[in-house]
């Protein structure tokens, strides 16, 4: 009987009005044209990420997350603290899975203050851990905005100018306690050139739509748990870098992993310099400037300050730098062809039809999204290329 | 853009149009074409004026003829500055697009308070002292005075008007308050002046509705307004109101004192002229046994807008004989004063006719009738004669004789009430004299009678049949308009039950009930927590809320609502108010979130808008009905029924609809802002009073937001947020909601319009 002792009952549940999800609209009813916009601004997105455009790929983002007493509602199941840390360790490793050269650092607000959960650092498995600790804190009291990005700036500034300064709020509450004006916070932040961008979990919040607006960030509100996700991804993406920023080399090591043993037969096991588990271990990556050892990388140098990454690491940015073209949108109708995907070889349903601008291969809505969200390559044209 | 409304070219200065402003447009032209009067309702935010605008200019272009002028009324002094800007825009449209220069004068008047620069004069702060003290610049026989002993003060930008001013036109083009003080700057001319007379050659004029509904201030201002005009009422729901408020009367003891102390500067001043100049007083005399004759050929030639103050009647006869001099007016003035005192002096409530009332005075005192009717224009006459500079101070005399003159008059429409203390504080006296109009018919007929053409339109007019109903006119077009929308951005929902199924009412028997009070609290309490910034609830009325409050205190609920956003309360205060208001938009501006608790019919709920953040949400706890005990209600009441033909209920929640649609309309100001509307009470629900609401708000009620709890509504609400919190963009509007001239002139399009317009 006590399987689910944390679920409240049914009746003491939330209200829900389950069937409207599922209401028909013939008469352009709200839930159908609000659809419609999000489907549009979908294939925009994709549309827009497309051009020449310089991008941050080296980021520094710092994620704050509202912890006040709002993140205990229940409408992302089975609460909204625990929703938002499960999609944020998705969110912290794909973020170093695309930007491996970035740095992340996450701060919770809760009481009218803000507090460091962790630095600044390039390593997701701590901020997963810190993650998964932070499923227990209590939520209390107000968020305050003024004092996360307080917070989250005093490092921020620091930070050199050819690297980008993003921060992502996520604001469950509807109110924020400040100390001071924000106004002119807001106006330190443009000056500061950081990015700040604002997920709101409830509603459309002023302060945050003129915070979003005068940094340059974007401003969104969750529909459901899924649209948050795909929310949370859109920051993956590095955005255009301010023609502003400074350029600089900067300079960069590239370690080989190396094992002592195989070169060295009385070899001992050594400590790295840093790392999640400080321990001994027999392999690493050395720095080739001052040798100390590592055995993760992208990794900054503790000893000489020489970024450490990976040949792949850079490579799988790349994409970002040159993407994939946009397909071209058309009726499905004016198609004469056979109507099935090319990708999914699934029936081609929709009202449009997306075709590769150099391989003329046809694909459905969904599979434009994927290939161009994922494998950033058209799998046709990689075909072709392959076949002789 | 360019439209064809029916044949009419009609230059529409923006590149997009709503469609229902088209409709509109179509509508208002039936409407000038017939040469007839109209009501039109459409909902605020879009963009009434400019279609207003542009289709009456076209109009006056294309037939100069027949539309010679437009007279635009609005309600207070920004509306009006808002009228002159878009019309600004829309003459230089039309001088881009025709690439003539603008033959056009539009102006907009105001107060002296508004347009004096002289610097003495323009620095007091009250509207009445800078009237006399402009008045004792200006007047006729000060300057005349002047002629003689030259160190009288006079105003030298009236001089410099009076000399030069008249003979020049005003050249062509928009003026707004500020264009016409810095014109009369420029000039040295007086820029009150020159606009009083400059509307009577403007193609378009811009005021307030007194200068044409109050009786005192149209007789001075717009007497001689050419007879086909477009008159346009606009946010006209409470027009009814505000004619009866020109047309009543209210003595308090205080009054007659002053009166008193007036009466006794009159006979002082005449014993000293009678030493001085007898003369002058003889000339009086004769002027008056000649009668009014002058004034009545000029109406009779139909140059004049009639005076419901001064009926026709009077203007044939002369002034009779037992007030023709001076000293028999001051003490027939005296003898009236006195019977008024005594009247006063009652201990109960006495409510009679008009006729009771003027036989119960010539029982008592031996006052006529046929004196009092004149008692008006008698006094005018002595004040010229005696050449008294400041007619401020004598407001109580000009009161109580304009008093005399509409109870003679009017036998019917009017009722005189007077009630010893006020209901609240029954042991205090403070007896009133409250003679009132019940009619708004009787100030309003003199314009339906003299222009061609007279247009009401507001946001909020529904039920559309009652106003041609209360003012007696037949209009040629009735038509209520909906908003297209591409995204439902209003969300009406009607809560009529607490969690605990507590049936939610303001209804008098409940209103005490303390579990009503307690979900009102619960209700508010949980839209703070998830609406963001500003909220606006509205109570039905000040003693009501404050009872709310108070005991929203006592229970901790109001500690709980500060956790999540501050509250702000309206009071009568006006500088308290203002003061509030400030400080709410700042919270809600940054971030902080509140909450404004005010009262339906007061000064937020129907000047104030709460665009975008400022009122995410309205929350209406109760049906704002008036408050029933009031003996002036009541025989207003009697007296629908009675000439009308409508009965009481439907009165009384006709006007608590209208308030209530003022109060959540305050909420959504455009298409793009959007807003939830909350009718917190069971009565709602009830089709009688739904049907009350304006279409547009109608519309959006489906059965599924009736009788909600506030648990159903706080999750309808939450969802609605979201949805509306998604990006929006014009190019969504495109095609739905905003047209370009290719969509509006499309095939479909037209017929899609044509259903937007709403004919009773």
């Amino acid at each position: 009987m006590d399987e689910e002792p944390e679920r409240a009952k049914r009746w003491e549940g939330g209200y829900e009005r389950t069937w409207e999800v599922l209401k028909e609209d013939e008469s352009g009813s709200l839930k159908a044209t609000v659809e419609e916009i999000l489907f549009q601004s979908k294939r925009k997105r994709v549309i827009e990420s497309h051009g020449q455009v310089r991008l941050g790929m080296m980021r520094h983002l710092h994620v704050v997350i509202d912890c006040s007493r709002s993140m205990e509602d229940q409408d992302l199941k089975p609460n909204r603290l625990t929703s938002t840390l499960k999609l944020l360790e998705t969110f912290v490793d794909e973020y170093f899975d695309q930007n491996p050269i970035s740095q992340l650092g996450l701060i919770t607000t809760k009481n009218k203050r803000a507090e460091k959960l962790t630095d600044l650092a390039g390593n997701p498995k701590k901020h997963a851990a810190a993650l998964k600790k932070a499923v227990d804190t209590v939520c209390l009291g107000e968020p305050s905005i003024y004092n996360s990005l307080n917070l989250a700036i005093q490092t921020l500034k620091h930070m050199p100018g050819h690297t980008s300064r993003e921060i992502l709020i996520i604001l469950s509450s509807l109110t924020t306690c400040d100390p001071a004006n924000i106004c002119e916070l807001i106006k330190t932040l443009k000056s500061l050139k950081v990015r700040v961008s604002v997920i709101g979990l409830s509603a459309e919040v002023r302060v945050c739509t003129v915070l979003t607006r005068e940094t340059g960030g974007s401003y969104h509100v969750i529909l459901d748990e899924s649209h948050f996700k795909e929310l949370l991804m859109l920051h993956v993406k590095p955005p255009p870098a301010s023609s502003s920023s400074e350029c600089s080399l900067i300079r960069m090591g590239f370690p080989q992993h190396t094992i002592a043993s195989l070169t060295d037969q009385d070899a001992k096991p050594s400590f790295t310099a840093s790392g999640v588990a400080p321990g001994l271990s027999l392999g690493g990556y050395f720095c080739p400037q001052c040798h100390a050892k590592y055995t993760e990388l992208p990794v900054e140098c503790k000893v000489c300050g020489l970024t450490l990454v990976s040949a792949p690491h850079l490579a799988r940015s790349f994409h970002h730098l040159f993407p994939l073209q946009a397909f071209i949108e058309s009726p499905v109708e004016e198609f004469q062809e056979d109507r099935f995907c090319q990708a999914c070889q699934g029936e081609l349903k929709d009202k449009s039809i997306f075709t590769c601008p150099s391989c003329r291969s046809v694909f459905c809505v969904e599979c434009d999204l994927f290939i161009h969200d994922l494998l950033h390559c058209c799998p046709c044209c990689i075909h072709s290329q392959s076949a002789p | 853009m360019k439209l064809n409304i029916e044949g009419l070219l009609v230059y529409f200065p923006y590149d997009y149009i709503y469609p229902e402003q088209y409709s509109y447009m179509l509508e208002l032209k039936r409407t000038l074409d017939a040469k007839g009067h109209g009501v039109l309702e459409m909902p605020s935010g879009t963009g009434k004026t400019i279609s207003l605008l542009s289709l009456i200019v076209a109009y006056q272009k294309a037939f100069p003829l027949e539309v010679t002028k437009l007279i635009y009324c609005s309600r207070t002094v920004p509306e009006i500055e808002k009228v002159v800007e878009e019309l600004r825009k829309l003459m230089e449209f039309y001088s881009k697009q025709t690439g003539e220069s603008n033959n056009f004068l539009a102006l907009a008047l105001s107060s002296r308070k508004n347009l004096c620069i002289h610097p003495e004069v323009s620095a007091l702060r009250f509207g009445k002292e800078v009237d006399g003290k402009c008045h004792s610049l200006t007047a006729s026989y000060i300057r005349a005075q002047r002629h003689s002993t030259p160190d009288v003060p006079v105003c030298r930008f009236y001089e410099e008007f009076d000399a030069v001013g008249r003979q020049v036109p005003l050249p062509a083009g928009i003026y707004n308050l500020d264009d016409l003080k810095d014109f009369g700057r420029r000039k040295g001319w007086c820029p009150y002046y020159l606009a009083r007379y400059s509307i009577l050659h403007a193609n378009i004029v811009v005021y307030s509705y007194h200068y044409l509904l109050d009786p005192k201030i149209a007789d001075l201002v717009s007497k001689e307004l050419a007879k086909n005009s477009v008159v346009v009422f606009d946010e006209a729901h409470n027009i009814d109101n505000v004619c009866i408020d020109s047309m009543s009367v209210n003595i308090t003891r205080r009054t007659l004192d002053r009166c008193h102390t007036n009466v006794d500067t009159l006979q002082n001043t005449i014993q000293k002229i009678k030493e001085t100049d007898a003369a002058k007083l003889k000339m009086e005399y004769r002027r008056l046994v000649e009668g009014l004759k002058e004034a009545n050929v000029a109406r009779e030639t139909d140059v004049y807008l009639a005076n419901p103050v001064l009926p026709d009647e009077i203007l044939k006869e002369a002034v009779p004989g037992n007030i023709r001099t001076a000293e028999h007016f001051v003490g027939f003035l005296k003898r009236f004063l006195e019977y008024l005192k005594s009247r006063l002096r009652v201990q109960h409530v006495v409510q009679e006719s008009a006729p009771q009332f003027l036989k119960d005075i010539f029982d008592k005192v031996c006052i006529d009738r046929k004196p009092l009717r004149f008692c008006a224009e008698r006094l005018q006459s002595l004040l010229r004669t005696l050449e008294i500079a400041d007619i401020a101070d004598f407001s109580a005399v000009t009161l109580i004789s304009n008093f005399a003159t509409l109870v003679s008059t009017y036998s019917q429409g009017f009722t005189i009430i007077i009630e010893p203390f006020e209901d609240r504080t029954p042991t205090i006296a403070n007896p009133v004299l409250h003679f009132s109009c019940m009619d708004p018919s009787i100030a309003i007929k003199p314009v339906f009678q003299r222009f061609q053409s007279v247009i009401i339109t507001s946001g909020t007019l529904s039920p559309l049949d009652i106003y041609p109903r209360i003012l007696d006119f037949r209009p040629v077009t009735m038509a209520s308009f909906t908003m297209t929308l591409a995204r439902t951005c209003l969300c009406p929902l009607i809560v009529g039950r607490g969690n605990d199924q507590v049936a939610l009412s303001s209804k008098f028997e409940t209103r005490e009930d303390f579990a009503v009070i307690r979900n009102y609290g619960n209700l508010l309490l949980e839209m703070s927590a998830i609406v963001p910034d500003g909220i606006v609830a509205f109570f039905t009325s000040y003693v009501y809320m404050e009872n709310i409050v108070a005991s929203w205190y006592e229970q901790g609920i109001l500690e709980n609502i500060q956790r999540n956003k501050l509250i702000f309360i309206e009071t009568p205060d006006a500088a308290e108010t203002s003061m509030a208001l400030e400080k709410y938009q700042e919270a809600c501006e940054n971030g902080r979130g509140a909450i404004l608790l005010s009262v339906a019919r007061g000064k937020v709920s129907e000047g104030i808008d709460f665009v975008h953040h400022f009122g995410r949400a309205v929350i209406m706890f109760g049906v704002p009905y008036v408050y029933t005990q009031s003996r002036i209600l009541k025989a207003r009441l009697e007296y629908l029924r009675d000439q009308f033909q409508i009965r009481e209920n439907d009165f009384l929640t006709f006007d608590a609809m209208r308030h209530a649609a003022q109060c959540v309309g305050r909420a959504i100001r455009g298409k793009t802002d959007y807003g939830l509307m909350i009718f917190a009470d069971k009565r709602y629900a009830r089709a009688d009073k739904r049907g009350k609401l304006p279409r547009w708000i109608q519309e959006h009620i489906n059965d599924g937001s009736l009788n909600l709890t506030v648990d159903e509504a706080v999750q309808l609400s939450k969802h609605f947020l979201r949805q509306m919190a998604q990006p929006f963009r014009q190019e969504d509007q495109l095609g739905l909601s905003l047209l370009t001239l290719e969509q509006l002139e499309s095939e479909e399009m037209l017929q899609k319009i044509a259903k937007i317009a709403h004919q009773t």
